[in-house]
């Protein structure tokens, strides 16, 4: 009689037991329980792969007859979206009735040094198109580069007439698998408006 | 005021009355005396118990119980007292029945009431509805979202056609809770786009607490809380199980979940169960097209084990939940100039045919659920519970375009990823139900970590938080009114890691909560027909990481939007009446609630434009203002035949920003529904036979901000819907019970308020559902 009773303690001290080990076996398995940030404290590391940003767009302007001054003009972004307000949004200044060549280029500032966005852009140059859209400027704006089958928008060819005040606006747009040579399939990567002075 | 309201409800639900509904003849009750076996006398606090439907009732001092809103059914009745046997019976419902139950008293023996009822019993003077066992066989294979929508008051608030979170009278995400078995969910909850991480297969019941419930779980429920629960264990011996099937023709969807359930007999006490589900869905269609991209994969499995004795009793529990959900491709907008062409477009800027694969953008979510529970009955009067959660949360959001450079694109990593694990602690104690008085206590912990990779949407940080709490509940001698109150103390702590870009580091921030949640209610019972229900109660909410720290464009919202770390916790007063009435063939559920929402958190639209290298994009600002939100629920069934039965419901909701003095953004729009069906309680070998048809109005969201979204809300629309099913016994034990549905029937084009991809697309097409579930 009591080794019936003693069995039934065994038994049910072993259930119990059995419970408690199925309860630390799960409790260990994939237990990255104490997830710190990456550095909660100093050490400064970033987090593991940081968004990849564009900060900033340069335009460079070369007459290509030599005799005007090359221009450079910038939007500069350095934290982002959001954040602090544009650092840098310059106005296009032209010479009127001159041939000129522009090259636009693409960076993230945000990362030291600075990451040449534009060459990713060359790279996959059949997914993306820039595309220059004015209003009331007097310039004639052509791509003059490919990727092949489209023109890609790097390297542009600039030619202003008479005075006159009006915007520019630069998009790039990304059309994996469906660019066409025109501006509306796609996601915009960037747009900026640039107030534009021929003079 | 709120007289001609309702007055002004009844009115229009009689005028749409050539339409129609779903749960029809769950209005019988079972009644009857418990009575002992031997010397016939009246057992009083006797507790009758349906398995099937986890619910029952306890008797009074003159033996008599009551279990009401039983459909056509056959139920297991399980009738326990202190020093009895328990008496399990099986009782077929065709009508509303008197039944006594007999049983046997040894008073010499152990107390065998443990029933598997969890430990602390939740405010329930607020307005607790459930799914019927019909209405959840409906819902089989959709998302616990889109389930939970059969309850008047219930919502979607959707992203596309596979992500849908639940909304309560209005609010939604940090401000509803829900309890997968008994443990509140801590997943990234706060996202709009981010269902909750749930298997609604593992439930035995859905249902749904509307009003503000702080006591039992805490900071955040300041709206309701929904609660997943599964069938109680086996306690008798035996192996039972469960098969689900469904398939819908839109999206190609199938699912199937199994369940085992099973008890060692020898060793008394022992059960366990098995459970798993596999879901596989493809690009849904509109009326007109494909919508690319919006494929589902999902693929949970649980088990559970317990062990239960007379006086104390261990259950351990583990879920895991994987899928990956598509995201609509041509949802995706680079900037405003991008969504304005998205607007005007008719049709998605990309087409697509059906296909099952998911590509970018996509969501891989996991969630891991470990659970266990102890009780130990502390002599005569109580009962002591315990309960121990680990939750762990990964949540990786992959961008539509991978990355240009090329060797971080090769890896294919996720532009966003989050990582939450999640440590809940509980220990209550219950007081028996002997006399009047009724008192249970309990203490709460919890401590969290979040940690993100790529794009800090939002940030790093840590939580750790106390409650206490007490519940005291009196009911009259006869039954017939009842009166509690809850009290709870929070404390929470939390310190958050914010990525510094400038400075290359981490900026940390603290934040201490303090808050107390209160509930007062009373039930009055007058007589077997009417209940009635009245609620004030007391709740809190602190601001989520987003709120505090939200700084950027959110490419979904087409919007940068700002936090505030100065934000301040949100406090509810919630107030709901609520009155139920039922009749032999009549019944009306009317539930009215003003829930007052001092610095209520939300994103106010402010000037100007934000500038960024995409262009200008709107601005919005976290703040916080007082706010109202007013409503009626109601649901109205009427059996005009024994076969012949019409059901209505309908949502009204006023959501005002008392500050501002406008309406508050973002809110479901007034609606209808009606279901007509017809019933046959059998027919040759087939029961429960029934058809139905059923029309649901959706009225257009008028009351919006001005200048709060990108375009006006969409216009009203009704659908309508047919379904019929039947049971077939196959052997002794074994049944079949078949559900099939004709959803969205005159495959009408519409968009709907509450999705957020209603500027891109329109709404599901017509959709076959079948359903199969077999029980053995």
């Amino acid at each position: 009689m009591k080794t019936i009773k003693t069995m039934t303690r065994i038994k049910t001290y072993s259930i119990l037991i059995a419970i408690a080990l199925t309860t630390v076996m799960v409790g260990c398995s994939k237990d990255d329980d104490t997830p710190e940030p990456a550095a909660p404290s100093g050490g400064g590391t970033t987090p593991v792969h940081e968004e990849e940003l564009i900060t900033s767009a340069i335009l460079n302007f070369v007459d290509t007859a030599g005799v005007q001054p090359s221009v450079q003009v910038a939007f500069r972004d350095p934290d982002g979206d959001g954040g602090n307000a544009p650092t840098e949004h310059d106005t296009i200044r032209l010479v009127a009735n001159t041939y000129y060549t522009a090259t636009i280029q693409l960076l993230n500032e945000s990362e030291s040094p600075a990451e040449d966005i534009t060459l990713e852009v060359q790279q996959e140059d059949d997914e993306h198109l820039f595309c220059y859209a004015q209003s009331n400027t007097n310039v004639a704006i052509t791509r003059t580069d490919s990727d092949g089958t489209y023109e890609v928008g790097i390297a542009t060819f600039w030619s202003t007439g008479a005075a006159a005040t009006g915007e520019t606006t630069v998009t790039l747009k990304h059309q994996p698998d469906v660019k066409d040579g025109t501006c509306a399939p796609g996601d915009t990567d960037i747009e900026i408006a640039f107030v534009t002075e021929i003079q | 005021m709120l007289h001609s309201k309702l007055l002004f409800v009844l009115v229009l639900f009689l005028s749409t009355s050539n339409c129609f509904t779903q749960t029809a003849s769950c209005n019988y009750t079972l009644s009857g005396r418990v009575i002992d076996e031997h010397d016939k006398t009246p057992l009083m606090f006797a507790t009758v118990y349906v398995k099937e439907l986890g619910r029952g009732s306890v008797s009074d001092d003159k033996g008599n119980y009551k279990i009401e809103n039983l459909c056509k059914d056959t139920y297991t009745i399980i009738v326990s007292h202190l020093g009895c046997d328990p008496v399990t019976e099986t009782v077929t419902i065709t009508k509303s029945l008197k039944h006594h139950f007999y049983p046997e008293h040894h008073a010499e023996e152990l107390k065998q009431f443990t029933l598997q009822e969890d430990g602390v019993e939740e405010i329930v003077s607020v307005s607790k509805k459930e799914l019927s066992v019909k209405e959840l066989n409906q819902s089989r294979g959709e998302s616990l979202g889109e389930s939970l929508k059969t309850i008047a008051g219930v919502t979607t608030l959707n992203t596309g056609s596979s992500i849908s979170k639940p909304v309560i009278h209005g609010l939604h995400s940090d401000r509803v809770l829900i309890l997968n078995n008994g443990i509140r969910q801590e997943g990234q909850q706060w996202g709009n786009e981010h269902a909750p991480e749930i298997d609604p297969y593992i439930a035995d019941k859905l249902s749904v607490i509307k009003g503000a419930d702080g006591i039992r779980y805490g900071a955040n429920a300041i709206a309701g809380v929904v609660l997943v629960e599964p069938r109680a264990l086996r306690d008798s011996s035996g192996i039972n199980g469960e098969l689900n099937l469904a398939g819908a023709s839109n999206g190609r969807l199938g699912v199937s979940s199994a369940t085992l359930d099973g008890n060692v007999g020898k060793l008394k006490g022992l059960s366990w169960r098995l459970q798993g589900t596999l879901k596989r869905s493809g690009n849904v269609t509109t009326p007109n097209y494909y919508l690319k991209n919006t494929g589902l994969k999902e693929y949970n499995f649980s088990w559970a084990l317990g062990y239960n004795k007379e006086k104390y009793g261990v259950e351990t529990f583990y879920s895991k939940f994987n899928t990956d959900i598509g995201i609509f491709s041509a949802a995706h907008i680079g900037n405003l100039t991008d969504l304005q062409r998205a607007i005007e477009a008719s049709e998605p800027l990309e087409s697509a045919d059906f296909t099952y694969d998911i590509n970018r953008p996509l969501q891989h979510i996991e969630h891991e659920l470990f659970k266990v529970k102890a009780y130990w009955l502390t002599g005569d009067i109580g009962k002591l519970n315990f309960v121990y959660a680990r939750q762990y949360n990964l949540r990786q959001e992959y961008d539509k375009h991978l990355p240009r450079n090329d060797s971080i694109a090769a890896l294919n990593l996720p532009e966003l990823q989050f990582e939450i694990t999640t440590h809940l602690g509980e220990l209550s104690w219950k007081q028996n139900r002997t006399s009047a008085f009724n008192t249970q206590i309990g203490v709460a912990t919890i401590n969290q970590a979040n940690t993100f990779e790529g794009r800090e949407f939002i940030p790093a940080f840590r939580k750790y938080g106390t409650g206490v709490f007490l519940i005291e509940k009196w009911r009259s001698k006869n039954f017939k009114l009842e009166f509690e109150t809850g009290l709870r103390y929070d404390y929470i702590y939390q310190k958050v890691y914010k990525w510094n870009r400038s400075r290359r580091d981490y900026d940390s921030y603290d934040y201490t909560y303090n808050n107390v949640s209160a509930s007062v209610g009373a039930i009055y019972k007058p007589n077997d027909k009417l209940t009635s229900r009245v609620n004030f109660g007391m709740a809190w909410r602190p601001p989520n990481v987003s709120e505090l720290f939200s700084d950027g464009l959110h490419h979904g919202a087409a919007a940068v939007e700002y936090g505030d770390t100065n934000l301040i916790a949100e406090r509810a007063y919630n107030t709901i009446v609520a009155i139920d009435y039922v009749n032999k063939d009549f019944l009306i559920q009317i539930e009215g609630y003003y829930n007052r929402i001092n610095d209520f958190i939300y994103l106010k639209p402010t000037l100007p434009a934000t500038l960024t290298i995409r262009g200008a994009f709107p601005t919005f600002n976290y703040t916080q203002v007082d706010a109202a939100l007013t409503g009626v629920d109601l649901k109205v069934s009427y059996q005009f035949t024994n076969h012949l039965t019409w059901e209505g419901k309908t949502a009204f909701l006023n959501a005002y920003n008392l500050t501002a003095n406008e309406w508050l953004v973002g809110m479901p729009a007034n609606r209808f529904e009606n279901t007509l069906s017809y019933e046959f309680l059998k027919i040759n070998k087939l029961t429960d036979v029934y058809v139905e048809a059923g029309i649901q109005s959706v009225l257009k969201q008028n009351q919006v901000p001005d200048n709060s979204d990108y375009s006006e809300p969409p216009n009203a629309y009704n659908l309508l819907s047919t379904g019929m099913g039947f049971g077939i016994p196959i052997a002794k034990k074994q049944k079949l019970i078949v559900d099939f549905k004709i959803k969205n029937l005159l495959n009408k084009t519409y968009r709907d308020y509450l999705n957020r991809f209603r500027y891109y697309a329109d709404e599901m097409g017509r959709n076959y559902t079948l359903k199969l579930k077999l029980t053995f």
